[in-house]
């Protein structure tokens, strides 16, 4: 198992710089999930870190060894596929056997090796098919398989549930989630489902054109984030934010509402933010922000009411149990300051 | 741009228009009185027609030609003789050796085309095969290169074996090369050995193209991941070949092969045009002694010229059901 050191990284195709100076240092054994919208360079920067693209400047290190200028084959990776990439001549034990073979490995070890596997994906039983006749499920766990035979100093997972149903997704990710916990493997994790890396990752850094936006542990994330972006894509439904102006422990509204909240500087721009979740039904005679119903959802446990202020800001509150609201009906919102998030004109947070 | 575009599309559909609404009326009648199978039967019809007048009719005058003797052209002159003709082709002491046979020149094209079928094939395949690998690679002028040698395949077999008997005549621009490097020149058309692997030579660099994209189409068929793959496996350039290149285009390979092997046994115009057979007969083929048996002989004999044709429809009849059965065992996989 290996540590995994990005010094520097950039990338370009053509004029196109497409990753601008990564520096990231993944402990031995960490499940890493890098998140973020398509096009962010998510996919780039692990394939840079597997090999099969070269960065334009700056150094790789697997286990402290510069691995910068080695080929794929020799940094002792493997790498779970979007597409899965099964070999569609060559049956699962084919498939799971060829790296093996690859480095002329024993026979019998080859054969313990890919039983083993097998038997920890519970894929024993389809050996002798074609990945044609797997369904996506069944494909996932032979992608998979083909990563562990290997027994890889780090394991680099490419989007590997995307093609898959919503609820084979979730029993996929456990599954990913269990077996990280028992091989105690180094893993990269690519994924934009921002569910799937609170899930699984130890820490998660989120990306954006090109750059890492915040590296933390999932709660870490979702209780700090370091700036709007961070705070717009951790969170569902979407983190709410708004313009305000801030004098002293007060923050003005564009409504005219006037919510005190300790620890705001004094004389300017912000941008305040709560989660649909710590927004709550106001007191009579509170300080509020008023909005008007336009869409509910109701989920049973718990109501996602959609709203628009009268400045026509929208508004998403996550209310608990079945509140009796209807569309078009006045609603009055207010927060606990403490779960309140200030960002500064450049969408920096301000620590309070 | 656009308004030029819209009236000139309107000008060119106009008369389509008319025909249209000319026919519009009698096929309403045809389909109430037929039903829709009716309506099947008029739209098969002008193929059918085309096909039957120049494949269906021909096929089964040919056969006719086959069953009769004489040198008459029209078969009301021509006497019945039932399979004399085949009897005559296939009367051989030794099937080994062609001097022993009754049809002498028909044993030797035969053996022509089956020595030339081996040798053309695999060069065609192998080549085809180096020339896709090579053009699938990020080269510089890649779309130049694949147009270059597709080339060939557009140009006439008459005028490929003309511009072939250019450069290897006695004063062709071989020997212009051979001699200004100082060796003697040779006779290549002349020379038995030759001339045969010229004939070889030229008919695969003429079809060459064709079968280059086919083998190209299917090795961009083959998806990038399984490259990468195999890379993170750390596969071998020779062992990603073998394993996963190969494999993956056998269908293509399938249909290569056994086009190219329909069409090398019927090799004819630009070898022809090439060698014209020789020297000698070392470069005689089953279609040039079928058309100089039927028509260019002084003693022309069309009723052996079919028979011999009838034979080697059965041998591409062979060869066109192991196609089929090729390919369809490539598509279960």
């Amino acid at each position: 198992m290996a540590g995994i050191i990005l010094s520097g990284i950039t990338k370009s195709f053509g004029p196109a710089q497409v990753i601008h100076g990564v520096d990231l240092q993944i402990a031995e054994g960490e499940l890493m999930v890098f998140v973020g919208p398509s096009g962010c360079g998510k996919s780039t920067l692990l394939r840079l870190i597997a090999g099969l693209d070269r960065p334009s400047t700056g150094t790789i290190a697997l286990d402290g060894r510069d691995v910068t200028a080695l080929p794929a084959s020799d940094r002792g990776l493997a790498m779970v596929f979007q597409s899965y990439a099964l070999y569609p001549h060559m049956t699962v034990r084919q498939n799971l056997s060829f790296g093996l073979q690859n480095i002329r490995m024993d026979k019998a070890e080859i054969a313990a090796r890919v039983a083993e596997a097998g038997r920890l994906l519970e894929i024993e039983g389809l050996m002798d098919r074609r990945p044609t006749q797997l369904s996506g499920g069944q494909r996932q766990r032979v992608a998979i398989g083909r990563a562990i035979v290997r027994e890889p100093s780090a394991f680099l997972l490419d989007e590997p549930l995307s093609n898959l149903d919503a609820e084979l997704r979730g029993t996929m990710r456990a599954e990913i989630s269990g077996l990280h916990a028992r091989l105690g493997a180094t893993m990269i994790y690519v994924t934009h489902d921002q569910t799937e890396a609170m899930t699984l990752a130890d820490r998660i850094a989120v990306m954006r054109a090109g750059r890492i936006e915040q590296v933390a542990t999932p709660l870490e994330l979702y209780n700090h984030p370091a700036n709007l972006f961070v705070a717009g894509f951790i969170g569902a439904p979407n983190m709410n934010l708004f313009a305000a102006r801030a004098s002293g422990g007060v923050l003005s509204l564009p409504g005219g509402a006037e919510l005190p909240l300790p620890g705001t500087p004094a004389g300017a721009d912000v941008t305040i933010g709560i989660r649909p979740q710590h927004l709550r039904l106001a007191q009579e005679g509170e300080d509020a922000i008023e909005a008007r119903v336009t869409l509910i959802e109701a989920l049973g446990a718990e109501t996602v009411v959609h709203a628009q202020t009268a400045e026509g800001q929208p508004v998403i509150t996550v209310l608990p149990g079945q509140p009796p609201l209807t569309r078009g009906e006045a609603l009055r919102l207010n927060f606990d300051p403490d779960e309140a998030h200030l960002f500064d004109e450049n969408g920096q947070r301000i620590a309070r | 741009m656009t308004a030029f575009a819209t009236r000139l599309g309107a000008a060119v559909a106009a008369p389509f228009a008319l025909l249209a609404r000319a026919i519009d009326l009698p096929l309403r009648g045809w389909q109430r009185l037929t039903g829709m199978g009716g309506m099947a039967a008029v739209f098969l019809a002008p193929n059918l027609a085309i096909f039957g007048v120049f494949v269906l009719i021909p096929l089964a005058l040919n056969f006719a030609y086959s069953m009769t003797g004489g040198t008459d052209i029209l078969l009301p002159d021509r006497p019945f003789v039932g399979a004399d003709q085949y009897a005559r082709l296939l009367d051989c002491a030794d099937y080994s050796r062609a001097v022993t046979c009754r049809e002498d020149a028909f044993w030797t094209a035969a053996r022509n085309t089956a020595v030339f079928v081996v040798f053309q094939v695999s060069l065609m395949v192998a080549v085809s095969m180096i020339t896709a690998l090579i053009l699938n690679r990020k080269i510089a002028g890649r779309g130049f290169f694949r147009a270059v040698f597709f080339f060939p395949v557009l140009l006439s077999p008459v005028v490929v074996g003309l511009i072939w008997r250019w450069i290897l005549q006695r004063q062709g621009l071989l020997n212009l090369i051979v001699v200004n490097l100082g060796f003697d020149p040779q006779v290549w058309l002349n020379d038995r050995l030759y001339a045969f692997a010229a004939a070889v030579g030229v008919s695969t660099w003429a079809h060459m193209g064709f079968y280059t994209l086919i083998l190209l189409a299917g090795l961009q068929a083959i998806p990038r991941d399984l490259y990468e793959a195999a890379e993170m496996d750390g596969t071998k350039p020779g062992r990603v070949f073998r394993r996963i290149t190969l494999p993956l285009l056998g269908p293509n390979l399938a249909v290569v092969l056994v086009l190219a092997l329909i069409r090398s046994v019927q090799i004819f115009d630009e070898a022809y045009v090439l060698t014209g057979g020789g020297p000698g007969t070392s470069t005689l083929f089953l279609t040039q002694y079928i058309y100089e048996t039927g028509f260019a002989s002084l003693l022309r004999n069309p009723g052996l010229a079919a028979a011999a044709s009838i034979l080697m429809a059965g041998v591409l009849v062979v060869l066109t059901l192991a196609q089929l059965a090729l390919s369809r065992r490539a598509e279960r996989r």
